[in-house]
C-alpha cells in the first residue's frame, strides 16, 4: 500500500507553502516529477556540464552516470543487454526511429489499432504516402477493448504490428502478451508503445517478446525531452540509422565512415545528459514501489470518479464502464458541449488541473464524431481528497450548464 | 461579441500588463478567424467566460446559471454599455479639454480628470463664499452692459476678451497670469474689470480707477498686474496703498484726491452695476467672444476658445 503522505512530501510543486498547491490530475500527459529527478539533473548542471567520453574528470563522470542510467532502464524493463536500450526524446522519437530505419518499402504492411495516438499514426501514414506501405487498422471491440480476432483476421502478411499498450484516450490496456504471440506466429514484428503503460504497471521485455518498445520519461517522473527506444540487439543491428552524424561513427574518411555498434549508432548529437541522468532517477525513484500497489491505489481513485460520473446522466465515460480495464484514466464528454470550459473553471475555482481536447488522437474523434473531451488522469501521488475535489467542483459546473 | 469585447478591454489593459496583451492578442485571433469565416479555435471565448462563471459560482451557483444561459445577451449589453461609455469618455475628454470640465461649460459634476473641481471653484458674489457654485452660466450676458465705462486695450480686435475679477478672490488671482499671458499673446479686445466679490477692496477699486483716468490704462494695467499678484494680505491692507502707489512712481496725493472724490465714487459704482448686469454670480468671470468661463480654467480652456478651430 502507498504511503500518500511520504510519497507527497518528494514532490516540491505538491507542498507548496503559500497554500495553493494545484489538483493535479493530468498525469497522462505529464507527470509530476519528484524533488531526486530535478536534484540529479541539477547535480549535472552544477558539477558536471560536460561531454560524454571526453577523456577528463568531468567527462568520465558524465559517461558513469548516462552508463548508470542506461543500466537503471535496462533492468527496469528486464532488457537482456544495455546496448538495447536506445536514449531518445520521446516515444514520437522512438517510433519514428523504427519507422525510418526499418527499410520499409512499398508494399509492406503496417498494422496499427483505432486508437493510436498521433505519435503511432502519422509516422506510418507519412510512410504509405512517401513510399507507399500500407498501413491497415485493427477495428476495436464497441467499449474501447481490443478485438483479438479481428486482429487475427488482418495479421496475414503483416510486416509489423505498432500498437499502444495503454491507450491514453480511455486507459485500456491491450493483451499485448497474446499480441505479440500471434504476431511472431505470423511472422510479424512487432512494437509496442508503452508511454502509458509504464509509469504504471511491470514491464517485461523478456516476458513479452517484443521486438521493440518505446516510451518517454516525462510521462514515469522523469524530465522533459527524454525517452527511450528498446529493441531486441539483433534486430536492432539490422536496422538502418537514419539520424547520423556527431557520435554515431567509429571514424570517418572523406568518402567513408564506419558506424559504431548499438545503441550509439541511434544517438546521433549530442544527447541531453541531464535529461539522461534525471531518467534514471526516476526510474530509482519508481523501483522503490510495488506496481500492484500503483495499481490498486489508481483503481480506488479511479473506481471513485467513475461511480461519481455516473450519476450525472449527460456524462459520457469513453472506454469501458469498468474502472478495472482503464488503469488510471476517466476520459469523459457531455454531447454537443466543448469540454475546454470545464478544464478552465476546475482550475479557476479549484486549481483543477485536467487536460481537454482530442489528446492527439483526432483520428479516433473524427471517427465517432465527438468534439472533445475532458480526460482525468490519476498517479501515485494523486489522493482521495483531490478526487473528491474534482468530483465536487465538477458537481457545481454541471448545475449551472 | 465577447471577443470584440475581449479585444477592446485587454488591449486597453494590455498597454500596461503583458498577460493581458496576450489574451488581446487571441480576442484579436479570434476575431480575425470570424471575419475570414473560419471558426474561432482558439478556445478564448471558452477560456474567458470560465475564467467569469468560476468567479461567479464561488458566490452564487444562481447567478453563474443565469450569467452562463444569458452569456451572448449579457455580452451585447455590456458591448453597448462599453460603446456608450467609451463615447462618453471621450466627449468627456473633449470637454475637459475645451471647457476645464468633463461634464460641459461651467459644469460642476464630478470630473475624473479634475476629481476636486479646481477648475470650477468661484468666489460667490453673495455671501462671498469660495468653493463650487451651481448657478447656471445661461443668464450669464455681456447684453445691455456699457463696456465702454471700463478700462479698455486692443479694442480694434476682432476677439474680445471680458475679465471680471477681485483682487480678494483666490480664483481671480489664480487665472490672472493665464488671462495676461493669453492677452498677450492674441492681443483681443480686453476689458478688465474688478468686482469687489470678497472683502473691504473697494479702496483699491477707487485708487484704479484714479490711476486709470489720470495716468491711462497701461498704467492702470500694470497696477493690476500688481494687484492680483502681489501678496493679497500686503495689498489688502489700507496703509500699504501709499506706498504701493508711490513704488509705480505715482503721485499719491493726487491719486488719493482722486480717488475719494464723490464722482469717482458714483463712476466706480456704476462700474459695479453694469457688472451685476451681466447676471454674474461668482468670480472670475470671463467671456472670451461669445463664450463665458465661470472659475479658473486652465489656460487652454482659453486659448481654445478664442481659436479659431480649437487648436489652432
Amino acid at each position: 500500500m502507498l504511503n500518500l503522505d511520504k510519497i507527497r512530501v518528494d514532490f516540491n510543486i505538491l507542498n507548496k507553502k503559500d497554500g495553493v498547491s494545484p489538483i493535479y490530475l493530468d498525469s497522462a500527459c505529464m507527470s509530476l516529477k519528484p524533488n531526486s529527478v530535478i536534484e540529479a539533473m541539477n547535480d549535472y548542471y552544477f558539477n558536471f556540464p560536460a561531454c560524454d567520453r571526453s577523456l577528463h574528470k568531468l567527462g568520465s563522470n558524465v559517461t558513469k552516470k548516462v552508463k548508470e542510467a542506461r543500466e537503471l532502464v535496462a533492468k527496469f524493463i528486464n532488457a537482456k543487454s544495455i546496448d538495447e536500450i536506445i536514449f531518445t526524446r520521446n516515444t514520437t522519437e522512438g517510433i519514428n526511429l523504427l519507422a525510418n530505419s526499418l527499410d520499409l518499402v512499398k508494399g509492406d504492411i503496417v498494422l496499427v489499432s483505432d486508437k493510436e495516438h498521433n505519435s503511432n499514426l502519422i509516422p506510418w501514414l507519412l510512410l504509405r504516402d512517401k513510399i507507399g506501405i500500407e498501413v491497415k487498422i485493427i477495428p476495436g471491440n464497441v467499449d474501447g477493448t481490443f478485438n483479438l480476432d479481428n486482429f487475427s483476421k488482418l495479421i496475414s502478411g503483416v510486416k509489423l504490428v505498432s500498437i499502444v499498450h495503454t491507450s491514453n484516450l480511455d486507459g485500456v490496456t491491450n493483451p499485448a502478451k497474446e499480441i505479440i504471440e500471434i504476431a511472431h506466429k505470423n511472422n510479424a514484428l512487432v512494437c509496442l508503445d508503452v508511454a502509458q503503460s509504464i509509469p504504471h504497471r511491470k514491464i517485461d521485455v523478456q516476458d513479452l517478446d517484443v521486438d521493440f518498445l518505446a516510451f518517454s520519461g516525462h510521462k514515469m517522473l522523469g524530465p522533459t525531452g527524454t525517452g527511450v527506444f528498446y529493441g531486441k540487439q539483433k534486430l536492432l543491428e539490422k536496422l538502418t540509422p537514419f539520424l547520423v552524424g556527431g557520435d554515431t561513427v567509429e571514424f570517418s574518411t572523406y568518402d567513408s565512415y564506419k558506424m559504431l555498434e548499438v545503441p550509439e549508432k541511434f544517438e546521433a548529437g549530442l544527447q541531453n545528459y541531464a535529461g539522461i541522468i534525471g531518467l534514471g532517477e526516476a526510474v530509482k525513484y519508481l523501483n522503490q514501489f510495488d506496481f500492484e500497489d500503483i495499481k490498486e491505489h489508481e483503481l480506488k481513485l479511479n473506481t471513485y470518479i467513475t461511480e461519481e460520473l455516473k450519476k450525472i446522466p449527460q456524462i459520457k465515460i469513453i472506454g469501458p464502464e469498468n474502472p478495472v480495464y482503464r488503469s488510471g484514466i476517466v476520459n469523459f464528454y457531455i454531447e454537443s458541449t466543448d469540454m475546454h470550459k470545464f478544464v478552465i473553471m476546475l482550475d479557476e475555482m479549484a486549481n483543477i488541473e485536467i487536460r481537454s481536447g482530442q489528446h492527439c488522437v483526432h483520428s479516433w474523434f473524427a471517427d465517432k464524431k465527438i468534439y472533445n473531451s475532458a480526460r482525468v488522469s490519476l498517479y501515485l501521488y494523486n489522493t482521495m481528497e483531490e478526487a473528491e475535489a474534482f468530483i465536487t467542483n465538477l458537481n457545481k459546473i454541471i448545475k449551472i450548464l | 461579441m465577447p471577443c470584440l469585447i475581449a479585444l477592446i478591454v485587454f488591449g486597453i489593459m494590455g498597454i500596461f500588463s503583458a498577460s493581458h496583451r496576450a489574451l488581446a492578442k487571441e480576442a484579436f485571433d479570434c476575431i480575425f478567424r470570424r471575419v475570414t469565416f473560419r471558426p474561432c479555435n482558439t478556445g478564448f471565448q471558452d477560456k474567458i467566460k470560465g475564467k467569469i462563471l468560476s468567479k461567479i459560482i464561488a458566490r452564487s451557483t444562481f447567478w453563474a446559471k443565469m450569467v452562463n444561459k444569458h452569456y451572448e445577451i449579457l455580452s451585447w449589453v455590456f458591448f453597448i454599455l462599453m460603446v456608450g461609455s467609451t463615447a462618453y469618455v471621450f466627449y468627456g475628454g473633449y470637454n475637459f479639454y475645451v471647457y476645464g470640465s468633463c461634464n460641459g461649460l461651467n459644469e460642476s459634476g464630478f470630473c475624473a480628470f479634475d476629481p476636486k473641481g479646481e477648475n470650477n471653484k468661484t468666489t460667490t458674489v453673495e455671501g462671498a463664499a469660495c468653493g463650487i457654485t451651481k448657478d447656471s452660466e445661461e443668464n450669464l450676458t455681456l447684453d445691455g452692459v456699457n463696456l465702454e465705462i471700463f478700462s479698455t486695450i486692443n479694442s480694434d480686435s476682432e476677439d474680445t476678451v471680458v475679465f471680471i475679477g477681485c483682487y480678494d478672490c483666490d480664483y481671480s488671482r489664480k487665472v490672472y497670469p493665464d488671462i495676461m499671458k493669453l492677452i498677450e499673446k492674441k492681443k483681443p479686445n480686453y476689458i478688465l474689470a474688478h468686482y469687489p466679490a470678497k472683502g473691504d477692496t473697494m479702496f483699491l477699486g477707487y485708487a484704479g480707477y484714479a490711476v486709470r483716468k489720470i495716468y491711462g490704462e497701461e498704467a492702470f494695467g500694470k497696477l493690476n498686474n500688481y494687484l492680483f499678484t502681489a501678496d493679497k494680505e500686503y495689498i489688502l491692507n489700507k496703509a500699504n496703498l501709499n506706498a504701493i502707489l508711490a513704488s509705480f512712481n505715482f503721485d499719491v496725493k493726487k491719486i488719493n484726491d482722486y480717488a475719494n472724490s464723490p464722482e469717482t465714487k458714483q463712476m466706480v459704482e456704476n462700474e459695479i452695476v453694469e457688472l451685476n448686469k451681466t447676471n454674474l454670480y461668482g468670480t472670475p468671470t470671463i467671456f472670451i467672444n461669445d463664450k463665458v468661463f465661470v472659475g479658473p480654467k486652465p489656460y487652454r480652456v482659453y486659448n481654445s476658445a478664442i481659436n479659431r478651430f480649437i487648436f489652432f
